[in-house]
């Protein structure tokens, strides 16, 4: 694969989760591979750009529930490529103060959040799988930016498909749901099969090849990843039925994802 | 007025075509703005919808859709071609991010790559573990110098580490690698021998795995080497330990135990089982020193007599043990007594040794060990009662004889618990009248009479309790038969000397009622003789006592003048009608006499027995019971 403005010996030739979010964002921030896997992808389920952007409008509004309910501390686990609307340009502009600790894995995604956060003090990526919160946790305290003895809101908005149920999700959760205090929040959302099961699997089929298989859960099995804490209003819902911030012609039916933000009892 | 509905409607527009960070009043508000904004600055509209990320595919065209009616073609021409020059700009400025990104990455990698490759060096060289990389014909790549070390050549690179396999090994180590090499296991760890350059052998723990290359092809072997020579040295000086004897260096009890076996099914054995006559005396009278250089003299001259194919061990203190394939068993005794009586000097002192020997010669073939060695002792212990240097072959019949009576005292508590202990009641006979004097209480146990039933309980330890058992269930007896004549019991040895005697027969006669006058008690005259006061104080009670076991030696007759005794009890069997004991027997009971006591006859057999004793002037007879 040749792309001029690619540095040599980088491997661009393994399409990423991350990079196709971006592109189906409307985002620069990807290749060809990416693009091609994403066509694959638009051909399962052609409402993908309206999901990749039902989903992005979502965690807005989780961060924003989350500020106006007093967070001011954020982990996001899965934050991939900084893209359009990230957390920290979030929360920072409801509250300067707002600290943000971003968790990814994969190596370009992390190299580029750093150039992104090179100036911000509040925000930063640490580099850690987060299916391994033990690790995850013990970067996050040495970060200095969350104190764990106030509330925090843990994110994961549109990445926990990825979590094989060989890495025990449920032990996942509860592991970070244990590290943060009461009134912790956790903002959540993942592809589900209970909405266009066809197109569902035809993701799954899609994703198969990939570096990022994705395993969607049902509202059951997501309702049960948030034992210890309590679902707010709406509950677990479609995406852009989630407290929505005004009348839009989205169909909950076709929006791909579930979305639920819980409180931490 | 109306560019606010306009900015509604190309806020529902757009909305869905891509995703603006902005709620929805925030959009409108930007909107609006851009609207004023549109007529005279077309480009800087462009640019801030894309900074704004109005950047969807359809985006444009709904904008376009939307505001041609409004503000003609010209100006939306004008806004589109801004808006896609602000799009390449946007496109240019994340592919420059990206790209930024991508380079601090793969510096990273490569720092990464760099301080690992340098970590790999420093274990490679410094590692106490020899190491090579060899491509799959064994050919080292690299190997380090202590591998070099380990197998005392210079460099390896290009030498073949297959070369350094013990012969032994070779073949099953290339397999190893093999399976290796076909996925078939990660990595294979295994403790081998190889030969260095010299020709000695080294122990080794070898762990062999694969090295891919950077396409993930399996390109080399890496082979870890832990010289563990020193170890396995230690690990058999170990295992030497622990199946020898430290001091003679012979095998120990275990290891007899399995080579006994082995050779037990191979065909007829004979087992010898030795026991050193008066070792302690040496130990005790020269110290442990000498005695521990006696048994390694013993164990190298024992070694000198013990055939081919034979084992020797030492099994205990001073008890060794031979097994040999079955031969001629007086000729071995012979040559091991010869072999010891040769005088040792230990510490100047010439010491002769003998042994006592228990033999089990050609046992049958599915007999268990255990019970070989249980045999083996049992007849060592028949020559230990015969006296010093003597031997004994096993006897199965005489063993069980033992067997029989040591059962029989494992199960007198037993016994004594459940209630199968009696007492039986022999009369005592005036000798001159053949009238009833009194009746004696004696144990009875199943078949066994009281002489052997109380032989047991001293054995066993239960002689105290028994006897005092005995007393007591006699003295209620006789309380309750207040017509039956005067109550005999004798005690045994253990109970004459207990420090209570006294009160207990008090105590006991208190309890049952029994009074003082028809009580007669036999102590046993040997623990009287030892120095207990128990009959002086019993008399001084008001109990009439008397002696079991007199026979009329000095020191029996010396109690009488000094305890005020009764009468003795005598047990003997009448002597032949021609024997001068007949006389002499008159004379002894003459002398009880004298000295103020009865004689009274214990165990008498028959009514002509009686008649001899009551001629010899006996005063009295208990009569065995039938």
């Amino acid at each position: 694969m040749t792309l001029s403005w690619v540095p040599e010996g980088v491997d661009t030739g393994l399409p990423s989760a991350a990079r196709l979010y971006d592109y189906l964002l409307g985002g620069g921030h990807n290749f060809a591979a990416d693009r091609a896997l994403a066509e694959k992808f638009l051909k399962a389920q052609p409402n993908a750009r309206t999901i990749a952007r039902l989903n992005r409008a979502f965690l807005r509004r989780a961060v924003l529930f989350l500020i106006d309910n007093g967070i001011r501390q954020f982990l996001d686990l899965g934050s991939g490529i900084p893209t359009v609307g990230n957390v920290h340009e979030i929360a920072q502009k409801a509250d300067p103060d707002a600290r943000v600790v971003y968790v990814d894995f994969e190596d370009v995604a992390v190299a580029h959040s750093r150039l992104i956060l090179e100036h911000d003090d509040r925000a930063t990526i640490i580099q850690e799988d987060m299916t391994e919160p033990e690790a995850v946790l013990e970067a996050a305290r040495k970060s200095g930016l969350i104190d764990f003895s106030q509330p925090v809101g843990v994110l994961t908005v549109g990445v926990f498909h990825f979590v094989s149920p060989e890495r025990d999700p449920a032990r996942v959760i509860a592991a970070y749901r244990d590290a943060v205090a009461p009134g912790s929040y956790l903002a959540f959302s993942q592809f589900t099969q209970d909405l266009q099961p066809e197109e569902m699997a035809g993701i799954v089929e899609v994703m198969k090849k990939s570096m990022n298989p994705m395993y969607p859960r049902t509202k059951a099995e997501i309702s049960g990843l948030f034992s210890g804490f309590d679902i707010v209003e709406p509950g677990v819902v479609p995406l852009p039925l989630w407290r929505p911030e005004g009348p839009n012609d989205d169909d909950p039916a076709k929006a791909g994802i579930f979305a639920a933000v819980g409180r931490k009892r | 007025m109306q560019h606010d509905d306009l900015a509604k409607a190309w806020a529902r527009a757009i909305s869905a075509t891509a995703y603006v960070p902005l709620s929805p009043a925030e959009l409108e508000a930007l909107l609006r703005e851009l609207l004023d904004l549109l007529p005279k600055d077309p480009e800087t509209v462009a640019r801030r919808l894309v900074e704004a990320h109005v950047v969807g595919p359809e985006s444009l065209r709904r904008t376009i859709d939307l505001l041609l009616p409004v503000f003609g073609p010209e100006l939306l021409a004008n806004l589109s071609s801004c808006y896609a020059f602000a799009m390449r700009q946007d496109a240019f400025d994340q592919q420059e991010q990206i790209k930024l990104a991508l380079l601090a990455s793969k510096r990273h990698a490569e720092r990464t790559l760099k301080v690992s490759e340098a970590r790999f060096r420093e274990v490679f060289t410094s590692s106490a573990l020899g190491i090579a990389i060899t491509d799959f014909s064994g050919i080292c790549v690299e190997a380090n110098d202590t591998l070099a070390e380990i197998v005392g050549h210079g460099s390896l690179v290009g030498r073949s580490l297959f070369d350094f396999f013990h012969p032994a090994d070779a073949q099953h180590l290339h397999l190893a690698y093999r399976k290796v090499r076909e996925g078939l296991v990660d990595r294979f760890r295994e403790q081998r021998k190889l030969i260095r350059h010299d020709g000695e052998p080294v122990w080794v723990y070898l762990a062999g795995s694969l090295l891919h290359d950077a396409d993930g092809v399996p390109a080399h072997h890496v082979t870890m080497i832990e010289d563990i020579s020193e170890l396995h040295l230690l690990q058999k000086n170990l295992d030497h330990q622990l199946l020898h004897d430290l001091l003679t260096g012979l095998s120990n009890r275990q290891r007899f135990v399995t080579q006994l076996e082995k050779l037990h099914l191979r065909g007829p054995i004979t087992l010898y089982h030795l026991d050193l006559d008066s070792f302690a005396v040496v130990n005790n009278g020269l110290g442990h020193d000498a005695g521990d250089k006696l048994l390694r003299e013993v164990a190298r001259r024992l070694n000198n007599v013990v055939p081919a194919g034979a084992v020797l061990a030492r099994i205990g203190g001073d008890e060794f043990a031979i097994v040999s394939p079955a031969g001629n068993v007086p000729e071995m005794v012979a040559l091991i007594q010869e072999e010891l009586t040769e005088p040792t000097f230990v510490d100047g002192h010439g010491i002769a040794l003998s042994a006592s020997i228990g033999v089990v010669d050609r046992p049958a073939l599915g007999t268990p060990i255990p019970e070989l060695l249980r045999a083996a002792n049992s007849a060592l212990r028949e020559a230990k009662a015969r006296g010093k240097r003597q031997w004994a072959l096993y006897d199965a019949h005489a063993d069980a004889l033992r067997r029989d009576h040591h059962s029989l005292a494992a199960a007198m508590p037993g016994a004594v618990e459940s209630g199968e202990l009696e007492i039986a009641y022999e009369p005592v006979l005036n000798l001159a009248t053949r009238s009833p004097l009194g009746l004696h209480a004696r144990l009875r146990w199943g078949t066994l009479h009281h002489a052997q039933t109380l032989a047991l309980a001293e054995e066993t330890g239960l002689s105290l309790p028994i006897g005092q058992w005995l007393l007591r269930e006699a003295c209620r007896y006789a309380a309750e038969h207040p017509d039956a004549p005067m109550l005999h019991v004798t005690l045994s040895a253990l109970q004459s000397r207990d420090e209570d005697l006294v009160g207990h027969v008090k105590r006991t006669l208190d309890e049952t009622g029994l009074p003082p006058s028809r009580l007669r008690v036999a102590l046993n005259i040997g623990s009287v003789v030892a120095g207990d006061d128990n009959v002086q104080v019993l008399a001084d009670s008001g109990i009439a006592t008397g002696l079991d076991g007199f026979r009329g030696g000095y020191d029996h007759l010396e109690l009488l003048a000094e305890l005020p005794v009764r009468a003795v009890l005598v047990r003997a069997p009448v002597p032949a009608p021609d024997s001068v004991l007949h006389k002499a027997i008159r004379d002894m009971v003459t002398a009880v006499h004298a000295l103020g006591a009865k004689v009274v006859v214990d165990d008498v057999a028959s009514a002509a027995d009686a008649d001899w004793w009551a001629a010899a002037g006996a005063d009295a007879a208990c009569l065995r019971a039938v």
